[in-house]
């Protein structure tokens, strides 16, 4: 793994690993300014695939899928990131069309755009846990454009105009520091020529140091979502905790590991579900964005058992604050978490996405090394500390169930 | 064509070419019918998996959901080891450990680094091993039987578990209306059945019928053991095999049922819910019959999948009225016979139009472009890259054709089909397969807004 500069500083981070079929590109393109009205990067992400002065949507569509290319973009509140996926041999036609897609868009269809993403919004909220999942977030994340959720798009999206969204586009090609990172089978000399050829020309500022005050939570607070056939309730429990450029972020994840996201031997799994059968899920989250993260925990379990779901996190939270870790149990984690990276960063894509999104962040793209020795130090003592720091109060819980169970 | 190498013990050993892999995947079959299957790729991660050939297909009313509710006890301890021995063994090495169910098949998996001199490795297969082979399933974590509503209940355990399974996917609006068009797609085969079966049914069904079941289904014929990652084929044989002591255990005689007439309906259910949701279905070929499932694989990318598919780029992109949300199709290949659907959410004001749209694109299927059917061939032929691109894809692939074809050959006729098949072929399958006739449409309406 290695690097390079294109002639505009882009930095771009080559891994290759020979005799793979296909090639994995992700384009990094960092958003300095937050989105004020929710939805206004969403609506622009989704425009970036719909047309540009050289080609139509449908074009655009039917280019890619006839060359077998999967071209796409997410938006997650700090970036916007391109992935690319394609046969080795077709690189050079998927770089053009992302060039294209970067540079060319029209934004042309911004109203459809709007009621397309609005019909979506309605068909994903008629799912409980995505309704409850909303209310969470928008309540822990509040004054934050992390918390710009399915609701409080629908809220906010009429007040968006064309000439915003044309405005955050140029401001993205402009201001926004740019990564690039390819994994696979490829000549590097090649790539440097052709990565060049087409993004070489990119405006690509340096970051801003950016220390904006960031909302926090300040007040306990509890959101009941009514849903009178629900089934199960949905239950999130949460806290604003460290993000990623903390110090007790391998901490933070080595206490997720241990709580609720091992898999089938956590805490919150053993306990709540394989000897209280209170659940088929039950788990712990850690979600880190730039500027905030959020550490939580979830069940979605028979609408009767609500207080005993709070009462089993609450005796679950309560003994990792109180009892240590002990030393075989700690071990197990750092192995599984460990351990766990290795089939998260299997493919291609997958190295190519961790990568940049590690230099995206300024941390580097040999990140994962030093992360990997820092989880190896993290004691028991690390985790109860932090345990008692970060899961306490103010915190965010969200129950959505019945009318008739939500007097918990 | 299969070719046969060598016969080591009494071992039979054959290899099969597959794309994108540096080597041939090799079969093992044992004198018992056990099939052990080896495919290599670089790397440090290894997948070890069994599949059994037993889903929902062998239920019945009385026990329907009983294949399911085994694989969640399967990891409830064997004689030697303790429940949750397995999972935090494992996962103590950064395992994934899993298991699923589905109409035609269970399979359970471990993804595992490989650890320092395969020490991971070895004791992953020994302990899937001893788990596929001496599951002891204790009374205590089945949990007592119960009436379903019964508030009094105190130890609450796997069967709880899987009801609360049974709770979640009954507030998924997708899943209802699916199992509604499934339903009545299958009118006699046990695919009928939804695979997660019925909470009642689990609530009660005793200790003893689960284990015949488990003695009867998970025999040396049914089960194929497949290992993929980068190993010494003759160290790793050896363990599977010492791991996989049938002791002479009784295999499971082929079943065959009856196959449905396809036969129009129009079901309609109502759920508190703000947008509507539809199925439309068609009974489709059996899973061996590998041109005809590649001529749904490509209706279903022309008809339904992506941005660049028909249905969304006429009923979205392209609509005059805004109706759909969300619209689609896909393709379920089985072994008995699959089913092909297209699935849609849009206003619920809009039903009929909704409806009539999506049969009219359907009905336009044989109106096909050569560019759009060398697309859809293109996209079949990386879909094979990309699922060797993992360890669990390359696993999950080899199970699929072992399990629910029978016959692993038929990666080989895949690609060759692929390359041979013709326009005129693909018209031919559509004509046969998705005739609005026979069509089962399935709607799920908002009946109260929350």
């Amino acid at each position: 793994m290695k690097k390079i500069y294109l002639e505009n500083k882009i930095p771009v981070i080559f891994k290759e690993n020979k005799n793979t079929p296909r090639l994995a590109l992700c384009l990094y393109l960092k958003i300095e300014d937050q989105e004020k009205k929710a939805g206004l990067y969403s609506i622009l992400n989704r425009l970036l695939l719909q047309g540009t002065s050289n080609r139509s949507a449908e074009d655009l569509a039917r280019e890619l899928d006839e060359n077998a290319i999967e071209c796409y973009s997410e938006m997650k509140h700090d970036f916007i990131r391109f992935k690319v996926l394609c046969l080795n041999e077709d690189i050079e036609k998927a770089l053009e069309i992302l060039e294209d897609i970067v540079k060319n868009s029209t934004m042309e269809d911004f109203s459809k755009e709007v009621e397309k993403m609005k019909g979506e919004i309605e068909a994903e909220l008629d799912s409980p846990k995505s309704k409850a999942a909303d209310a969470f977030y928008k309540t822990l994340f509040d004054g934050l454009a992390y918390g710009h959720t399915y609701t409080k798009t629908l809220e906010a999206v009429g007040n968006i105009t064309k000439e915003e969204i044309q405005t955050a586009y140029k401001n993205l090609l402009e201001k926004s520091p740019k990564v690039i990172s390819l994994v696979g089978d490829f000549d590097e000399a090649d790539m440097i020529s052709k990565l060049n050829k087409y993004f070489g020309t990119l405006t690509n500022p340096p970051k801003e140091a950016n220390d904006d005050d960031c909302a926090q939570l300040t007040d306990n607070k509890t959101v009941t979502v009514e849903k009178s056939d629900a089934s199960q309730a949905q239950i999130f429990q949460g806290w604003r905790v460290p993000t990623i450029f903390d110090k007790d972020y391998p901490v933070l994840l080595l206490l997720n590991t241990i709580l609720g996201s091992s898999g089938l031997s956590s805490r919150l799994f053993v306990e709540l579900r394989d000897k209280k059968g209170l659940a088929y899920v039950v788990r712990s989250s850690y979600e880190v964005y730039d500027k905030a993260a959020a550490f939580s925990v979830y069940i979605a379990t028979e609408p009767k058992n609500i207080k005993t779901s709070l009462d089993g996190f609450a005796f679950e939270i309560n003994r990792i604050k109180t009892t240590p870790v002990d030393e075989t149990e700690l071990e197990n984690a750092k192995n599984n978490l460990i351990g766990k990276r290795q089939f998260f960063t299997e493919t291609n894509l997958q190295q190519s996405s961790l990568y940049s999104f590690y230099e995206d962040k300024g941390l580097g793209y040999d990140f994962e090394e030093k992360l990997i020795a820092a989880v190896k130090n993290v004691s028991s003592k690390d985790i109860q500390r932090a345990a008692n720091e970060y899961l306490k109060d103010p915190h965010v819980l969200t129950v959505l169930a019945p009318g008739e169970y939500l007097e918990f | 064509m299969l070719i046969e190498v060598t016969k080591v013990e009494n071992i039979k050993k054959t290899e099969i070419r597959y794309p994108f892999l540096p080597a041939p995947v090799e079969i093992y079959e044992r004198e018992n019918g056990h099939k052990i299957v080896f495919a290599k790729k670089e790397g440090g991660l290894v997948n070890i998996s069994s599949w059994v050939k037993t889903g929902s297909i062998n239920e019945d009313d009385e026990i329907n959901g009983i294949s399911h509710f085994l694989e969640h006890l399967m990891f409830k301890g064997t004689h030697k080891h303790p429940a949750g021995y397995f999972d935090r063994t494992l996962e103590a090495k950064g395992a994934i450990v899993n298991a699923a169910t589905w109409k035609d098949y269970t399979y359970y998996y471990v993804t595992l680094p490989k650890g320092p001199d395969n020490a991971y490795f070895y004791e992953a297969i020994e302990l899937h091993g001893d788990m596929m082979i001496d599951p002891v399933i204790p009374e205590n974590e089945i949990g007592p039987a119960f009436e379903l509503g019964d508030n009094t209940v105190k130890e609450k355990r796997e069967r709880h578990v899987v009801i609360e399974e049974i709770r979640m996917r009954q507030d998924q609006p997708w899943t209802k209306v699916y199992n509604e068009a499934n339903h009545n797609m299958y009118k006699k085969h046990p695919y009928k059945r939804d695979v997660i079966g019925f909470a009642e049914t689990i609530a009660s069904v005793p200790r003893e019928t689960i284990m015949n079941y488990y003695h009867k289904y998970y025999t040396p014929n049914n089960i194929t053991t497949i290992v993929a990652g980068d190993f010494d084929s003759e160290e790793i044989l050896k363990r599977v095999v010492e791991a996989f002591d049938f002791k002479g255990r009784k295999n499971t005689p082929k079943n065959d049922f009856e196959l449905d007439a396809p036969e129009a309906k129009y079901v309609e259910n109502f759920a508190h819910i703000n947008t509507g949701f539809s199925i439309i279905g068609w009974l489709g070929p059996v899973a061996c019959s590998i041109k005809e499932n590649i001529g749904l694989e490509i209706a279903n990318i022309i008809l339904g999948e992506g941005q660049s598919s028909r249905l969304y780029q006429n009923l979205i992109e392209k609509a005059d009225e805004h109706i759909f949300n969300v619209v689609a199709s896909d393709y379920y290949s089985f072994r008995d016979g699959g089913n092909f659907f297209v699935q849609a959410n849009f206003k619920p004001e809009y039903k009929d139009k909704a409806l009539s749209q999506m049969k009219t694109e359907v009905e336009k299927l044989a109106e096909v472009e050569e560019r759009e059917f060398k697309k859809a061939v293109k996209k079949l032929k990386v879909r094979f890259a990309e699922s060797a691109e993992t360890v669990s894809d390359i696993a999950d692939t080899i199970g699929y054709y072992m399990t629910v074809c029978d016959n692993i050959e038929l990666v080989e006729e895949y690609q060759k089909e692929l390359e041979n098949i013709t326009i005129s072929d693909f018209k031919d399958i559509v004509k046969k397969y998705l005739p609005l006739e026979h069509a089962v449409v399935s709607v799920l309406m908002p009946e109260k807004k929350d």
